[in-house]
């Protein structure tokens, strides 16, 4: 082989390591993508017999506000005048008053039905999702409340950081044409 | 390497380029690698997230204990129920207590001492013994009657199919059946006919109707013969007439130890043959006693003497919510606490009255 052969010139050089970091992208693009494809079809949920209302959900979303919100089962409801949903655990009185409310965005809002009956109702766009209701609900009355992944709002990381910080778990894929885990569908609880 | 006279030396020799280069990776190594560990411990101030205020907590931890001096009784038994998911007792006149629950029927002896147990297919609901001989099993939708040995010796199936029994009561004048899937109580003959239905809204007093939100939901006929029911929903404990009729009502939806805690409580009580009662609620474990007339006269068991309740509840797990305390007044006068969550039953015994 001739001294002429044997040397690499600085074009070529550039030229391969060109072309090498090319494929190189090429690869790690068709990677990415056919690895978003797999999981297009799923999105993150909370199963509401996991969640423990630790209050990660608030802080831990990517989104300024979280995507998770409080959603309430109608049907279970008991529809209770003193709801510990809604109630302060020690309330002045059992009225509407801001000092009496649970909730510290006053994301839930009660109506009069029929004596003694009252339907609560929330406010989506006060809710953090930090799930102190939830807990009043569980403690004391039938887990009417409880929390899910908004889909009109979560953008799915491929990695939630929710489900990441998630100290009991309570997060999993589910499929997308069937995206909410409600009490009695596929939750535990 | 050494350079000829006159020729140009090399700004960088291939051994020096080298060098550098292993240095230079080093350090951005280094540096990344510290970059990662302060992002993974948290401890750089870009990636810190915001920590909620106090006031996201549920916080009711000031009423999880109650005051030693309130105390009227003291423990003097506690062990595991042999059976799955336990949710009632009955207690005969022999002393033999039954525990009903998923799988069927526990019976032990007033020592906790297990004398047999009953298979049945499905959940038991609610228990009563009836008369010396049988025992009557509230499943949804039917009533079972069981010979005391266990032998099925009837079903009552005249119910709506979700009918769900969650008290019986045998009294001399019938037998009452707390359905609260349907918010009503059943009145039933011996044969286990229907005969009536209250519906809690009509009476002497004004009635509310029955607010049932969970599944509790007791009947029980005092010495006077009224029927007393629970209406949890309401905070109170009612009496009815033989006919039907609210006769009177008592009890206040409160935190406070006088009254019944959370949205739905009580869950149970039972009726001293002088009047008074022993009462138990959710959410907050508490068994407590009242007189007669409604007052508030002590304590038998607190919260923190429920510590495996209080552990579920306040992790906020989805078992806390349908969890309940039953308890029953053995004929020795003791009483029999079935905790659902820890699935132990505690036999408290009255203090010495110098100890009160």
């Amino acid at each position: 082989m001739s001294e002429e052969t044997k040397k690499l010139s600085r074009r070529d050089l550039l030229c391969g390591g060109a072309r090498g970091a090319g494929l190189l992208g090429l690869g790690a693009a068709a990677g990415f993508l056919g690895g978003r494809e797999s999981h297009d079809d799923e999105v993150w949920q909370i199963d509401p017999g996991k969640c423990i209302q630790c209050g990660l959900c608030t802080t831990e979303c990517v989104l300024s506000v979280s995507a998770v919100k409080v959603v309430h089962s109608h049907g279970m409801c008991g529809y209770c005048q003193l709801c510990t949903g809604y109630f302060d655990p020690n309330p002045v009185s059992l009225d509407e008053g801001a000092e009496n409310q649970l909730c510290p965005t006053g994301a839930i809002e009660r109506e009069f039905v029929e004596d003694p009956y009252y339907e609560y109702r929330i406010l989506e766009d006060l809710c953090v999702g930090c799930g102190k209701c939830v807990k009043g609900c569980n403690m004391f009355g039938n887990g009417s409340l409880y929390l899910q992944v908004k889909h009109d709002l979560c953008i799915n990381c491929n990695v939630c950081a929710i489900a990441t910080a998630c100290p009991s778990q309570a997060f999993r894929k589910v499929p997308k044409d069937d995206p909410y885990l409600l009490r009695g569908k596929g939750a535990i609880g | 390497m050494k350079n000829e006279p006159g020729e140009l030396k090399p700004s960088l020799d291939r051994r020096a380029f080298v060098r550098s280069a292993a240095w230079g990776s080093g350090v951005v190594g280094l540096g990344a690698l510290a970059g990662y560990a302060l992002k993974r411990t948290g401890s750089g101030t870009q990636t810190e997230k915001p920590k909620l205020g106090a006031e996201f907590s549920y916080d009711v931890s000031r009423f999880q204990t109650s005051d030693p001096a309130l105390k009227r009784y003291d423990e003097l038994l506690r062990y595991r129920v042999g059976i799955e998911s336990a949710r009632c007792i009955a207690v005969a006149e022999d002393g033999v207590l039954y525990v009903g629950g998923d799988e069927g029927i526990q019976v032990v002896d007033g020592e906790g001492c297990e004398l047999a147990v009953i298979r049945l297919a499905r959940p038991v609901q609610s228990l009563a013994v009836m008369g010396s001989d049988r025992l009557l099993v509230g499943q949804k939708g039917r009533i079972l009657v069981l010979g005391l040995d266990g032998r099925e010796l009837e079903s009552w199936d005249d119910f709506p199919e979700d009918m769900l029994p969650t008290s019986i009561d045998v009294s001399e004048l019938a037998v009452h059946v707390a359905d609260a899937a349907n918010r009503v109580v059943r009145k039933l003959n011996e044969a286990g006919e229907g005969i009536g239905v209250i519906d809690g809204r009509s009476g002497v007093v004004e009635g509310v109707g029955f607010k049932v939100p969970s599944p509790y939901f007791c009947v029980k006929t005092g010495a006077d013969g009224l029927l007393r029911v629970t209406n949890p929903g309401a905070h109170r404990v009612e009496a009815y007439l033989p006919d039907g009729r609210l006769e009177l009502a008592w009890g206040r939806a409160s935190f406070a130890i006088e009254g019944f805690c959370g949205c739905c409580n009580p869950v149970d009580f039972d009726i001293f043959p002088d009047g008074s009662y022993v009462t138990c609620e959710k959410g907050l474990p508490r068994v407590k006693l009242y007189d007669a007339h409604g007052v508030f006269t002590g304590v038998v068991a607190g919260p923190e003497d429920f510590p495996e309740y209080l552990a579920v509840v306040n992790a906020g797990a989805h078992k806390a919510a349908g969890a309940g305390i039953q308890a029953v007044i053995d004929p020795a006068g003791r009483i029999l606490i079935l905790d659902a969550i820890a699935q132990k039953l505690r036999v408290m015994v009255r203090k010495e009255s110098g100890n009160e």
